[in-house]
């Protein structure tokens, strides 16, 4: 491009006399822009690292279930916490939503019941299905066919918990029960509708955190409801949504303003990203700022140096020198500062991120000590535009020295 | 390159053509590569619009100007340096070198400007010696004398490939031997490259073997 003897030739004639002070005050205030930027940048990848990074949480999808919360005034009104078709398939054109499954409940009279006089018990109760890709534990034989007298069933977690931690510590009569125990007792299944009564021999074929009810399998629920249910059909109560992230703020709000509920445990992390948002958001924000003031200065500085020097710089062009000859030049005046203190930032950032994923490593957080991909990309957009600008500013006031 | 000048009249001169007869201005001229030109053009005739005009430093003017056929205004500022990198080289009346660099250095700026160089270094050092100037190239050119400047400013136009040599009193503040030196180095140069010159001046000279003499 630029020889090496015309550029040392342009470097005596272009010469602005610009104090050295000013220009590094002005670099160092680029810099700073640059690196809160990049900082902001950092510290989101950071988090959502920390979030989402398979180290600290799994990154398989979850699990809500969602109902509609009952208020006074519902009450009477039934119909009013069931789920409308409006209402799921607007849940479901939700960026959060992977999937949603509707939870079928029972719609005739169930009751169970034990076999054996050792662990007595007798009560009503309902059953709840979902589409089988949202069941999760163990489910090889989680299936039920016409004609099936077996049937498996899925309890929460914490019913067991629950009896064996109460339960049966205060009843002397009643003894702890491990999993695989109440795997093995059959439970006698009494279903009642339409005038007929049936039979079956339930057993428990897994327990699941993931949703909150005695679940069978949906073949079952589909048959047993046309065969003994009370009404044609039923809307849903609760639903379940398969979600990547069930902290998302979106997701949170979107519950919020319709009014419905879900495990707020797994949405808690929401409030602490809505702050981090916000204070990545306002460090973002400053650094654009400062970086826009920082562009304005430097365009300044080039547009300064242009006119300081516009006799010399008209009298080149009239002499022959071409104005990609002197783009060229006063680019490599400018840019090689630019590179400069972005390599420091990112240096000085990649530092900070070996020290933070140190002081977390003490603490048992897993971070990766290098720079975010983001990072490099946002850095390599701000030297993008810092190019953009000094070029166009360079290729305006270069076309204002030209001779006439 | 052919250069026309296609009944041109500079807007300072309009109305003042009407009281002498000029064989440029308003006129059809046909300078073909090659012709060794000399321009006679007493005071306030335009002698150095003509030279500014044919530089494309100015515009102000009616009729055409072609580069070989091409309106000259038609030229972008990068085809223009084209042009005077490697087409056109200058002699101005005023000289306009860069006082901050020395006399080398203004010569080396044109030496050096079109890649791959014309001239060679050696070649710097034998036109300076050809010109009496060798003593001061390392001299600031502010420092130097008028007539130092003008030679300096030879040298510099002799520096590029062209095919026209513009060149508006060159001679002004040089005495008669000096002249003849930098006359014979230009009658050189310009054979040397098969290039046609255009000399302005106040009166008729016989520096050059001229081809054709017009009238401003």
């Amino acid at each position: 491009m630029l020889q090496k003897p015309m550029h040392s030739l342009l470097k005596k004639i272009i010469n602005s006399g610009i104090g050295p002070g000013r220009f590094a005050m002005a670099t160092v205030g680029m810099g700073v822009a640059v690196l809160l930027i990049l900082l902001a940048v950092q510290l989101y990848a950071n988090f959502t690292q920390l979030l989402h990074g398979k180290n600290n949480s799994n990154n398989v999808a979850d699990f809500l279930v969602i109902n509609k919360t009952v208020t006074g005034e519902m009450q009477g009104q039934k119909e009013k916490s069931t789920f409308t078709p409006a209402d799921i398939a607007d849940l479901k054109a939700q960026p959060f939503t992977e999937g949603i499954g509707v939870l079928s409940s029972t719609n005739f009279s169930v009751s169970v019941q034990s076999y054996s006089d050792a662990l007595p018990f007798y009560s009503d109760a309902y059953f709840e299905s979902v589409p089988d890709e949202f069941i999760d534990g163990n489910t090889a034989n989680w299936s039920w066919k016409p004609g099936q007298r077996d049937l498996p069933v899925i309890i929460p977690a914490f019913f067991l918990d629950l009896y064996n931690t109460g339960m049966a510590m205060t009843q002397d009569n009643l003894p702890q029960l491990s999993m695989e125990a109440i795997m093995a007792i059959p439970i006698k299944i009494t279903v009642k509708g339409k005038g007929q009564t049936a039979e079956f021999v339930g057993h428990v074929a897994a327990q699941t955190d993931r949703l909150n009810s005695i679940l069978i399998p949906q073949s079952f629920m589909d048959w047993a409801n046309e065969q003994y249910g009370y009404r044609k059909s039923q809307l849903p109560t609760r639903v379940v949504v398969k979600t990547k992230d069930p902290s998302s703020p979106a997701l949170v709000q979107y519950l919020a303003q319709k009014g419905w509920k879900t495990n707020a445990e797994k949405t808690r992390f929401s409030k602490i990203r809505g702050v981090v948002n916000v204070v990545v958001s306002a460090l973002g924000g400053f650094g654009l700022l400062m970086l826009l003031f920082g562009l304005l200065v430097f365009s300044l500085f080039i547009q300064l140096t242009i006119a300081a020097c516009k006799p010399d710089i008209t009298l080149l062009q009239t002499l022959g020198t071409a104005p990609s000859q002197l783009h060229s030049f006063l680019m490599r005046r400018f840019m090689p500062t630019n590179l400069a203190l972005l390599g420091v930032a990112l240096v000085v950032l990649a530092g900070l991120q070996v020290a933070a994923a140190r002081l977390l490593q003490a603490k048992q957080i897993l971070l990766s000590p290098w720079l975010s991909w983001q990072t490099l990309v946002a850095a390599a957009l701000v030297m993008l535009a810092i190019w953009w600008v000094n070029s166009s500013t360079v290729s305006k006031h270069l076309a204002m020295a030209q001779p006439q | 390159m052919t250069i026309t000048l296609d009944h041109i009249v500079p807007t300072p001169l309009r109305g003042k053509l009407a009281a002498r007869p000029s064989t440029v201005w308003n006129k059809h001229v046909l300078l073909t590569p090659g012709q060794w030109v000399k321009v006679t053009a007493p005071s306030g005739t335009g002698k150095t619009t003509l030279m500014h005009l044919l530089w494309q430093l100015r515009t102000d003017y009616q009729g055409q100007l072609l580069y070989d056929g091409t309106n000259a205004g038609a030229f972008k500022p990068p085809a223009l340096a084209q042009l005077r990198q490697t087409q056109l080289s200058v002699v101005f009346q005023d000289l306009r070198l860069f006082g901050q660099l020395t006399a080398r250095e203004n010569i080396e700026l044109k030496r050096v400007m079109h890649t791959p160089a014309y001239c060679t270094p050696a070649d710097v050092d034998r036109m300076a010696e050809a010109l009496g100037i060798a003593h001061i190239l390392q001299q600031k050119a502010s420092i130097c004398s008028y007539g130092e400047r003008q030679r300096i400013a030879i040298v510099r136009a002799l520096m590029q490939p062209f095919n026209w040599l513009l060149m508006d009193e060159p001679f002004s503040h040089l005495d008669q031997a000096n002249i003849a030196r930098a006359a014979s180095l230009i009658a050189q140069e310009c054979q040397r490259r098969g290039a046609g010159m255009l000399l302005a001046d106040l009166e008729d000279d016989t520096h050059f073997a001229y081809h054709q003499h017009l009238q401003l």
